[in-house]
């Protein structure tokens, strides 16, 4: 590649400047100023109306700690990205495991899994705030049928969160699915064959094969899908609002709640620096990990 | 390929039975994909006194129109589909074309401070919009950009994820092509649109498909900046048409059908590609 690069190249910079000016124009603007401002509103109490900022110091995360709505926004988003990196990834592994293999309307049912993906978070959480109505929901309507009793679903305390997270793997198994069926398909079926010819059970190529040549898939996936976890906030919004009495409310709604509804901009801003932590500390250790595993995407 | 291939194999009694076994549990997961949009459309067509019938009718005899009038009576939702289209396709064509120029010169010239530019473009990936969002509004409000098209636009004007998978696509086109275009008289913007752009084409779209529809179902952004009914675009739409007070559910389904029919139908025509795209570049923002 060397050979290509000569004089010619080198001395189009004022080119190379001009190519990349408007994105680098627009980020500064609209992502790295405001990322910047994020961190220097979370010490300042603003009030945006009158246009006045005042320096708290670090009353914004004192307040926090004692904050107990928030408190609680953090064990949701957690406990809701533990279960969605488990399930969602393991499920998509099993599926994808299934899919391996050549059947009649492959291709026909691997799309039907993807339909969940492609659709709105919104529209498709409006769907299933229907169907998890405690009186006219489908799922209620199944659980009489049998004769089983019924639940509060997205109007109950204690299932609320459990109700967004059984939305959050239905919408997002499709995408753990294919992914790792790409990720099966680069393992060669030489390693395979290998094995059975040295008499290898299908556990024993599971183990021994698939889930060490699988790993970089495997890595991606559960840092992919804890970094749109720790995000979520749609399907909250529409499904629970972070009810009944915040047993379902996650980080970031509790944001969104306390800037655009409270109109408390720093201490918002207090919020979104801790969540920008969290994904910081995952990126790091994806960045870590992957070079481990020469992660390719 | 791993597994063996099932239909090849002679029907033993057990074979057959794991074979059953096997569509049972791909057709078990398929019902459960489905099945929330199958009950959306037969809510929305179900008379209003079967919607809360129980048991529940499984198919609407006789279907009927009345959720769809009142539906597009209480919501303008061609307006809202006007809106995402232009949203989207703004966002769209500026990130194709401000990704592909970028890449280029970051495929293939050689500059001052390339690695800290290259560097400080994705590491934007880092900084969500949920993290942002907050300053960014600030910002929108001092620009008196808020509850406008562009207070929508202002995040999503250009995409770290198309700088970066335009550049390693030029990466494999021979520089041997530029230089040849280049004693030929082209000038560098000429290349970039006449010979680099078919060239990296299917790149393209694959990026131009992924982020329309990130732009499509975009909702915490359009919620916090748009104000007015007439910006609404079709996720923040069909999340205001529920009200939490009153909800009737034979026009919800009618509207939440509005709105994600038309966009599935356009997904049986291409999913083969949506897929392949996803799957071969992984990435969706």
């Amino acid at each position: 590649m060397k050979n290509y690069l000569g004089l010619a190249i080198r001395r189009k910079w004022h080119y190379a400047y001009m190519f990349i000016a408007p994105i680098i124009v627009l980020f500064g603007i609209f992502r790295i100023y405001p990322a910047v401002q994020t961190l220097l509103f979370s010490f300042f109490s603003i009030n945006i109306v009158s246009k006045e900022y005042k320096p708290v110091g670090l009353k914004n995360f004192l307040l926090l700690l004692e904050d107990n709505t928030f408190l609680r926004s953090i064990e949701n988003t957690l406990i809701y990205t533990v279960y969605i990196v488990m399930l969602s990834a393991f499920l998509g592994m099993v599926l994808a495991s299934l899919f391996n293999s050549k059947f009649a309307f492959k291709k026909v049912f691997r799309a039907v899994y993807f339909v969940p993906f492609i659709t709105s978070t919104v529209a498709a959480a409006v769907v299933w705030s229907y169907l998890y109505d405690p009186k006219f929901g489908l799922f209620n309507m199944l659980l009489r049928l049998v004769g089983l009793p019924t639940r509060g679903w997205i109007a109950s305390s204690h299932d609320a969160l459990a109700s967004i997270i059984i939305f959050s793997i239905w919408k997002t198994l499709g995408y753990n699915m294919v992914i790792f069926i790409a990720g099966l398909q680069g393992i060669p079926d030489a390693f395979y064959e290998a094995a059975i010819i040295d008499g290898a059970g299908p556990l024993a190529k599971f183990f021994r094969i698939t889930v060490p040549l699988l790993s970089p898939t495997i890595v991606f996936i559960v840092i992919y899908n804890t970094i749109v976890a720790l995000k979520v906030f749609d399907q909250v919004f529409v499904l629970t609002a972070g009810g009944p009495a915040d047993a379902s409310t996650v980080v970031v709604l509790q944001i969104y709640k306390q800037a655009f509804e409270n109109y408390r901009f720093g201490y918002a801003s207090a919020m979104a620096f801790v969540l920008f932590v969290f994904v910081i500390l995952i990126t790091i250790a994806q960045y870590r990990v992957s070079r481990k595993w020469e992660v390719q995407i | 390929m791993g597994s063996p291939d099932l239909a090849a194999l002679p029907l033993q009694p057990w074979k057959l039975f794991s074979k059953l076994l096997f569509y049972a549990v791909i057709a078990l997961f398929g019902i459960l994909m489905v099945m929330p949009f199958y009950w959306m459309i037969v809510t929305s067509f179900q008379a209003p006194q079967n919607v809360v019938s129980f048991p529940p009718k499984w198919w609407p005899q006789p279907p009927v129109l009345d959720h769809f009038r009142d539906a597009l009576a209480q919501a303008p939702f061609l307006l809202y589909y006007r809106n995402s289209t232009v949203v989207a396709a703004i966002e769209v064509t500026c990130c194709l074309v401000i990704g592909l120029f970028a890449g280029y010169a970051f495929a293939v010239y050689r500059f001052p401070l390339q690695g800290f530019f290259f560097i400080l473009i994705l590491a934007t990936l880092m900084v969500p919009i949920q993290v942002t969002s907050v300053s960014l509004y600030i910002l929108m409000a001092r620009l008196k950009w808020i509850d406008t098209y562009l207070g929508i636009l202002a995040p999503n004007f250009a995409s770290a994820f198309a700088v970066f998978l335009t550049r390693q696509s030029i990466k494999s086109v021979p520089f041997d092509l530029i230089d040849a275009a280049r004693i030929d008289g082209a000038g560098e913007i000429r290349i970039v649109a006449t010979i680099i752009a078919p060239l990296v084409k299917s790149t393209l779209a694959t990026i131009a498909l992924i982020l329309f529809i990130d732009s499509w179902n975009d909702f915490l952004w359009p919620v916090i900046i748009i104000n007015s009914e007439w910006l609404r675009t079709i996720p923040v739409g069909i999340a205001f048409f529920k009200d939490p007070y009153h909800i009737s559910f034979g026009p919800l389904m009618a509207a939440t059908s509005i709105t994600t029919v038309p966009m599935i139908v356009i997904y049986v025509f291409i999913q083969k590609f949506i897929i392949k795209g996803i799957a071969t570049t992984g990435i969706k923002l």
